[in-house]
């Protein structure tokens, strides 16, 4: 534990001058998402601690190796929470990776995902570069926003060493809601009670229950409950339920199974996603769980699991490709860092 | 530009431009009427919302079509012509301004509200839209577009975009980058480009959240998608006044550090209350030195429940009159206040600089206490007026441009509140953005790393930086003048 930044600087300006690519890894959580690469191992997991945390000013700074479970429970201790809810798997997760993998839990559509809570970074660039994007006021507009560029650039533009973020208070009161429900049934009542200004941080369908989480002031929790109906979860059946749909852990693929990701618009109809099994953010974000490894699924992301050297992340538009090679050679010249994770282009 | 201050900023094009070519190929892309080349019919354009910076572009265009934007773009890139986009010119960093040897874009006629889905709270719009004119056109459905900058009534969706602009409601709801799924934006070479996505998180590196904020320097937005909040049952605003500014702002830190995060919380000192009465005499207490606007929203429960904490903390830290609207009217009232407060103070000086430092909330006490040592250091007098709750000040300094030497005061003073911003752990803009006007406190805020990035991931999009040159971002050669002009 504590800041390794010179040594991670030479290590990348070592690497620039010889061409070495490189692997970043924090608590090696992620190891299964994105593409797979080699390269020489650049841990960050000792690069850790909080560098400051002031309650009132709702913001926390920590170097990219600290824990998202130690920042839960030194965030606890104030009563505050991280308002994007990141997975924590196993203790084991760090604020750095969930960055550069952009990592959300269920209160996504509500209290935003990690790039509205993100508000700066250092950063060192393939040059070896040690720099300083954003910083810890709410609002920040001078130059270009490198910081939230990094959110799902797994590592590829730069070395994340340190993180900004915004907290927020933890709630007062709070539990879940089911309902019986088809998922048709299910992705009709999400977009209808999104609609009403009520106090929901999670709406998630999984095998025929529809799970409504409500959190916020006792008053509004109780009224919010009343209105809504359904059957009241027991509080740690609640806990559970919610901290597996953080985790992933209802679909964790077997090695010979694929785990498809897809994202859209809530109303999307629930057959344009066939065999769904999992369905989060009211609708915004979809699961599917399929036998077969290598049959790649239209319009869905490759989340985990099958070909991790075919290009998980899909195609994008030729223009689009070419702009984000320029962009990563803008940071990364020699395209040392995480090379080929994201796309094999890059 | 009447001033000096900014003199080392140069355009980087200085080659020879075949005008007559060029305009007779957009005069064939463009109806009649749509380009402009008279003086008289460009001088509506010649600078933004702060205007002593003026400036005549070659010509101005106004596309009527994305086809046409696309067709303009490629026509300036292959004549290396300069491009500035406009959207309704409010902004107040002068980033708007024409370039002298360039194209103005202006965006206003691509105005069309392209789709709206009430079901899942979003809005397809061109970029000419009107901030206000979105959340009248989706009110009948019971939504509103959150980011409502005080601007809203003129200002374009492109250029909140461009500026990620925010407003009074950003404490809760957030700025322009976080009411935002899409953009589709023009690259230089006139390629269309898709950002983000019709869901919340679309893989990859954040491209979308790059492009806002960008200032016209990266490409042209032709559409957005944006996110739409649905009214919240109840909305209650109250105000408190205050005998001193550093009382306030402690009340500002403590209901936030107790975990209450109003809708809005913004922050008037004496003079700004002053000046907001006299004009639309809304029953302000002029007597106070501070005044506290808080909106609080949810459903009924929600509003009762926080309405009793914040009076309370409000009391605790020397609140000496709240006033707690009775209905939508009164609320109403008490709003228009705050949002006239630029006009206003616009009347009691024939001109006025608006500042745009954020910093943390625990030193908005000592900022203002230095920023009215400073006031009187330079003789010029300045107005508060600022969104509290996210530490991001508006000071506005008063100033009269035709008594010479009063503008470059002005501007002195300005730069030194904007490096103070950075000192206390802040920024030299929370929401107006840089444009041609902040260019010498970026590398105050900046280092040369920092900044050289910066010129690397422009490069990326504009390599022969064509869209907006000399905004934004300085070049090296910019800060090296700069520093020895400091040092000098
Ligand atoms: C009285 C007053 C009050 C204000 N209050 C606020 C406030 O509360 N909060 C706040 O954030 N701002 C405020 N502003 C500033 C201003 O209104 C905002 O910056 C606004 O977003 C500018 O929008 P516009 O359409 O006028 O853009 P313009 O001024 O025309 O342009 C602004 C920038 O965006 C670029 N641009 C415009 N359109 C596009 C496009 N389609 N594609 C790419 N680039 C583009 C331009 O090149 C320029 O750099 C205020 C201004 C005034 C005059």
């Amino acid at each position: 534990m504590g800041d390794l930044t010179v040594q991670l600087e030479q290590q990348i300006q070592h690497a620039y001058a010889t061409k070495t690519p490189l692997k970043i890894r924090g608590g090696n959580t992620k190891a299964s998402l994105g593409r797979e690469t080699s390269g020489e191992a650049m841990d960050m997991a000792d690069h850790s601690g909080v560098i400051s945390y002031s309650a009132t000013e709702l913001v926390v700074r920590a170097r990219a190796g600290t824990k998202i479970s130690l920042l839960n429970d030194l965030l606890a201790e104030q009563h505050q929470r991280l308002p994007f809810e990141p997975p924590s798997f196993a203790g084991e997760a760090t604020i750095g990776g969930t960055v550069a993998a952009n990592q959300t839990g269920a209160s996504r559509p509500w209290f935003g995902g990690v790039k509205d809570s993100l508000l700066g970074l250092g950063l060192i660039n393939g040059y070896g570069e040690v720099m300083q994007f954003g910083g810890q006021v709410m609002k920040n507009v001078a130059g270009f926003d490198v910081t939230r560029l990094q959110c799902g650039a797994m590592g590829s533009l730069g070395l994340i060493t340190d993180v900004s973020i915004k907290v927020l208070p933890e709630f007062k009161a709070g539990h879940t809601l089911t309902f019986d429900m088809t998922i048709e049934a299910a992705l009709e009542a999400m977009l209808k009670w999104a609609n009403l200004s009520l106090p929901i941080t999670g709406m998630s369908h999984f095998k025929g229950l529809l799970y409504v989480r409500l959190q916020g002031g006792a008053g509004g929790v109780a009224s919010a409950s009343t209105f809504l109906g359904g059957e009241k979860l027991a509080s740690k059946a609640a806990e559970i339920f919610w901290q597996a749909i953080r985790e992933g852990s209802f679909l964790q693929p077997r090695h010979d199974q694929t785990l498809w990701r897809w994202s859209g618009a809530s109303d999307t109809l629930a057959n344009t996603v066939p065999n769904t099994s999992l369905i989060n953010w009211a609708g915004a974000e979809r699961w599917v769980l399929t036998e077969a490894l290598d049959t790649p699924l239209e319009g869905l992301v490759q989340y985990q699991g099958g070909d991790r050297l075919a290009e998980v992340y899909g195609a994008i538009s030729a223009p689009q490709q070419a702009l984000q090679q320029r962009i990563k050679h803008a940071f990364d010249p020699h395209g040392i860092l995480n090379a080929g994770r994201l796309y094999a282009w890059m | 530009m009447n001033s000096l201050l900014n003199a080392p900023n140069k355009p980087p094009h200085e080659g020879v431009i075949d005008v007559s070519t060029f305009v007779s190929a957009l005069q064939k892309i463009l109806p009649v009427g749509a380009v402009i080349l008279s003086k008289e019919g460009q001088r509506p354009f010649e600078c933004d919302g702060l205007t002593v910076y003026q400036q005549l572009p070659l010509v101005t265009a106004m596309p009527e079509t994305v086809d046409q934007v696309q067709a303009i773009l490629r026509l300036s890139h292959l004549h290396g012509v300069p491009l500035v986009p406009r959207g309704a010119g409010t902004g107040l960093c002068a980033g708007a301004m024409p370039h002298a040897e360039g194209l103005l874009l202006v965006l206003t006629k691509l105005n069309q509200i392209v789709h709206v889905n009430h079901k899942t709270c979003t809005a397809t719009v061109q970029p000419g839209v009107r901030n206000l004119a979105l959340t009248e056109a989706v009110a009948p459905f019971g939504l509103y577009y959150a980011p409502d900058p005080s601007s809203q009534i003129a200002c374009t969706i492109g250029g909140n975009v461009a500026e990620n602009s925010g407003g009074v409601h950003c404490l809760k709801y957030g700025l322009t980058v976080n009411n935002l799924l899409q953009v589709t934006m023009v690259t230089i070479e006139g390629e269309i480009m898709t950002l983000g996505g019709a869901g919340l998180d679309e893989p990859g590196m954040d491209l979308l959240s790059l492009m806002v904020g960008s200032e016209g320097l990266l490409g042209v937005v032709v559409e957005a998608k944006v996110k739409l909040l649905p009214r919240a049952p109840r909305v209650q605003v109250l105000v408190a006044a205050y005998d001193t500014v550093t009382a306030a702002g402690d009340a500002v830190a403590a209901l936030i550090g107790q975990g209450i995060i109003p809708a809005g919380l913004e922050m008037m000192d004496h003079l700004a209350i002053s000046a907001a009465e006299d004009f639309v005499k809304v029953g302000y207490p002029t007597d106070a030195q501070a005044l506290l606007i808080c909106e609080l929203d949810g459903t009924d429960a929600e509003v009762e429940e926080q309405l009793l904490l914040v009076c309370e903390c409000f009391k605790q830290h020397g609140a000496h009159h709240i006033r707690i609207a009775k209905d939508a009217a009164e609320a109403a009232a008490l709003w228009q206040g705050r949002k006239a407060a630029f006009p206003a103070v616009g009347r009691i000086s024939p001109d006025y600089y608006c500042m745009d430092g954020t910093i943390p909330r625990s030193q908005v006490g000592y900022v203002l206490t230095r920023i009215s040592e400073l006031s009187q250091f330079y003789g010029l007098r300045v107005a508060n007026v600022f969104h509290a709750g996210d530490g991001n000040l508006h000071p506005l300094i008063l100033f009269d441009a035709s008594i010479d030497g009063e503008l470059e005061q002005a501007e002195l003073l300005g730069g030194d509140i904007l490096t103070l911003c950075v000192d206390v752990g802040g920024t030299i803009t929370g929401e107006h953005g840089v444009g041609l006007e902040k260019m010498p406190q970026m590398p105050y805020q900046f280092g040369d790393a920092e900044l050289a990035q910066f010129r690397r991931l422009k490069a990326a999009f504009d390599s022969e930086e064509l869209l907006n040159p000399g905004k934004g971002i300085p070049t090296l050669k910019y800060c090296q003048e700069y520093r020895s002009l400091q040092h000098g």
